[in-house]
């Protein structure tokens, strides 16, 4: 134990002097789709490993605008523009397989990277990246720290705190940071969650080998990540609309038409939109939708109208969430509200 | 000198190969001792209403074999993939799963199904399977994907068998076109569910279900499960491959028409495959009126029986059906022989702690819940359930999907395949590809699927733990 937390001083004083450094840029070209959706009409076979009939699925009222599934693995880079992240693949990592879709809670699974065939070391690991949209989490938690202290509350029986959740400079921005571990299975997690564009953005480090995860973690320090305050961390301007939590309520909505479901459905439908300076939608984000239900929606949101959202006295964008369909869960968040990053 | 250098490395690798070789982590395979699997869950001495004579009851109808016309169980057809419930659903014992023997290549030199060809994915020791086609074909043979299809496409027909009255010709009642399916890749499998423990699984309040998933939702595995809904009142659908089924009656009923063609109180109509109607690009709609009422009783073919004694005979199939799979005890877990050795209990134990540690327990939950009181039997009240399962429906990548939809269910989603039994079944995964158990979880991880990480948390373990994990799997 004593030793463990040698380790975790030492790994909190050299991140501590590594926030102090500039991540390297970098650049990724537009990746390839593992999952083509072009694939129709007359084919002599069905194409092995291809899923053409998908259930409830991300999509958007245009392709220019980033969505958080939008991101991918080029050139051993990770980019992802909604978050303006780019993160360089230590050597010998790779994403070998893309991540599901996003959930009807909003949760993404923005990269898996592992090991490749090349890695040499004494144990594989993991690099999970995922997204918790903080407008549709059922978990009682608004923010990135609450989401990590309630993992530390609520951490099941097979596992031991090894750090509590603690506040470190990753790349220029505070993280929390949160290790537990499995003593049977003798596997390591090293959890780091910030907040961005309400969501709660954690990368989820694990492995057998706690060196390696050190080295990861010191790694993660190359990342680019958007400044902690100004317009491009979500707090409003001309670069990212401001997030607000149900800026969608009646007293901000001057027109609003209800959509017409064609069919009898019972899951969540997550969406986020962003409201121009004048009150418009100008761009629409299912974040889990059969393409039934993406028309209805989309069809009646572009008649939704919204009060002109005023910051420091001047029009700005606004990025909030609307939930139709079925909630199974009630949000277990606070009504409203504005985050600020 | 570069000769003995050779010589050296080989002996080497050699080396290395066997060490390997040992320390290889072995599927245990099917466990042959006898679990006590298949009987009630009913305490005959705590069952006040007398639901053990519906139990009985079930299970013999569950293994009555089914006529066109003619006999005391008639209505199959006119298509059908087989002539009994527990021809299918027989490992380990009647309501389980496929058998190490296919019932079904039989069936075209048994006088089941005399007049049909055997298609070519049903072998004597291969999996029992259902087909079903997930696009339309063109006039012309080729695939149309833009056809989205899914449905059971029945293996036989009536055609040839004397009891087959009118219905008696391959031309007017064609086997579906399994031959270009299977060349132009348009086929997928599924193999029967085991119905054990199912009463349990049918009495989780959905208010348990939801629970569970929100607390799960707090993993850090890359997990977030969906539920299936029942289009009618939009309560959590679970039984199924992929949870498309409410309840253990419209299951049976569903079964009894979909794969033995026999109209019940459920399902009151005879079926046309996918193909005949109309959306299939052949230009076929319905069945033609000859293969019509072969039963000669009218419709449904299967009812209830008001005259008849004792009480559990009044009961139609479909709901006898239903009752004995509600009453049927969860498999037993038991002892695990691996190379002719016992596995000891320990490492049993060590493994469930592994199954849980590495992730596999976020989806396959080892206790989704406690009943809520029946008003069935008390052995349904308030027991805990050790399905193994969330229940829930999950993407699974593009390795196992199937592109088949059903309901709320994608074709890359399937409900968590409860591991309940798992010891003593023999072909895993939805489609029966494989009776390896290492194979059936590295199928697990591919493009899209929420197994990823788990299945990387897996190879992460030595392989000592890996084979923990597969022995305790193989004691469920």
């Amino acid at each position: 134990m004593t030793r463990n937390m040698n380790r975790f001083v030492r790994l909190s004083l050299v991140l501590a002097w590594f926030a102090s450094l500039l991540a390297a840029g970098q650049n990724a070209s537009k990746n390839s789709l593992d999952f083509p959706s072009n694939i129709t009409g007359q084919l002599t076979k069905v194409p092995e490993g291809v899923v053409l009939v998908k259930g409830a699925r991300p999509s958007a009222s245009d392709s220019v605008t980033p969505v958080p599934e939008g991101g991918n693995v080029t050139d051993n880079v990770f980019t992802n523009k909604y978050f303006g992240m780019t993160y360089s693949l230590p050597p010998d990592w790779r994403q070998k397989y893309e991540g599901p879709p996003p959930s009807d809670s909003g949760r993404y699974v923005l990269a898996q990277i592992t090991p490749a065939d090349t890695f040499k070391g004494p144990a594989r690991g993991n690099i999970l990246i995922t997204a918790q949209d903080t407008f549709f989490s059922p978990l009682p938690t608004a923010d990135a720290g609450e989401l990590i202290n309630f993992e530390k509350d609520n951490l099941q029986a097979d596992y031991k705190v090894e750090l509590p959740p603690t506040q470190m400079k990753v790349a220029d921005r505070s993280f929390t940071f949160f290790a537990y571990w499995s003593p049977v299975a003798e596997l390591h997690w090293y959890v780091l969650a910030t907040d961005m564009r309400c969501h709660a953005l954690q990368i989820v480090l694990s492995s057998r080998d706690t060196k390696l995860l050190e080295n990861l973690t010191l790694d993660l320090n190359r990342m680019k990540l958007p400044p902690e305050a100004g317009v491009a961390a979500g707090v409003g301007g001309d670069a990212v609309p401001a997030c607000i939590q149900d800026y969608a309520r009646d007293e901000n909505i001057i027109a609003k038409v209800n959509p017409v479901f064609t069919e009898h459905r019972f899951n969540p439908v997550p969406v986020r939109i962003i409201i121009d300076k004048e009150g418009k939608i100008k761009h629409i984000h299912l974040v889990s939708a059969f393409p039934d239900q993406a028309k209805a929606i989309t069809d009646a949101l572009r008649q939704w109208k919204f009060r002109r959202y005023l910051q420091d006295g001047q029009p700005a964008e606004v990025e909030t969430g609307i939930m139709f369909g079925q909630v199974s869960q009630s949000p277990g968040h606070p009504a409203e509200k504005a985050v600020t990053q | 000198m570069i000769k003995r250098e050779k010589l050296t490395l080989a002996l080497m690798l050699a080396a290395l190969f066997l060490a390997g070789m040992a320390f290889a982590q072995t599927d245990p395979g099917v466990q042959s001792a006898s679990r006590g699997t298949g009987v009630t869950i009913i305490n005959p001495s705590d069952d006040p209403n007398g639901f053990t004579a519906f139990f009985n009851d079930g299970l013999n109808r569950f293994q009555e074999v089914e006529t066109v016309s003619g006999s005391a169980n008639v209505g199959l057809g006119p298509r059908f993939n087989s002539n009994q419930c527990s021809s299918c659903h027989a490992q380990p014992a009647v309501g389980g799963t496929g058998a190490a023997v296919n019932p079904q290549f039989l069936f075209t030199s048994n006088g089941v199904a005399p007049g049909n060809t055997m298609p070519s994915f049903i072998t004597p020791n291969g999996p029992t399977r259902e087909a079903r086609f997930p696009f339309g074909f063109n006039s012309n043979g080729t695939v149309n994907t833009n056809v989205i299809i899914g449905g059971v496409e029945d293996l036989f027909t009536v055609t040839g068998r004397s009891d087959a009255g009118t219905c008696n010709s391959a031309t007017a009642l064609p086997q579906p076109s399994f031959a270009l399916a299977v060349e132009e890749n348009n086929v997928i499998f599924r193999i029967p569910t085991p119905t054990f423990g199912a009463g349990l699984i049918e009495n989780l309040d959905d208010s348990t279900l939801l629970k569970n998933q929100a607390a799960n939702l707090k993993n850090n595995f890359g997990i977030t499960g969906t539920f299936n809904h029942n289009g009618n009142d939009s309560t959590i659908a679970r039984f199924g491959w992929k949870a498309q089924n409410k309840s253990l009656h419209l299951f049976s009923g569903e079964a009894y028409n979909v794969e033995m063609g026999i109209t019940n109180e459920v399902f009151q109509n005879e079926r046309p495959l996918p193909g005949e109607d109309g959306n299939g690009g052949t230009g076929d709609t319905g069945l033609i009126a000859s293969c019509l009422n072969l039963a000669g009783v009218g419709y449904p073919e299967d009812t209830s029986n008001p005259n008849s004694t004792p009480n559990a005979a009044v009961l139609d199939d479909v709901s006898a059906f239903a009752n004995f799979m509600r009453f049927l005890a969860p498999p037993p877990p038991g002892g695990v022989v691996l190379n002719g050795q016992q596995v000891s209990a320990s490492a049993i134990s060590a493994g469930s702690a592994l199954f849980s540690s590495i992730g596999c327990a976020t989806c396959h939950n080892p206790t989704p819940g406690t009943t809520q009181q029946s008003n069935f039997v008390p052995a349904l009240s308030n027991a805990q359930v050790n399905a193994f399962s969330d229940i829930e429906i999950h993407t699974m990548g593009n390795t196992l999907a199937d592109n088949v939809s059903q309901g709320g269910a994608g074709g890359d989603q399937f409900r968590t395949a409860p591991l309940w039994g798992l010891g003593q079944r023999i072909f895993l995964l939805h489609d029966g590809r494989t009776t390896n158990l290492i194979t059936a979880i590295e199928d697990h991880a591919s493009h899209g699927s929420e197994a990823n990480t788990v299945i990387e948390n897996f190879k992460s373990l030595s392989s000592t733990q890996q084979q923990e994990v597969l022995d305790f799997l193989r004691s469920l």
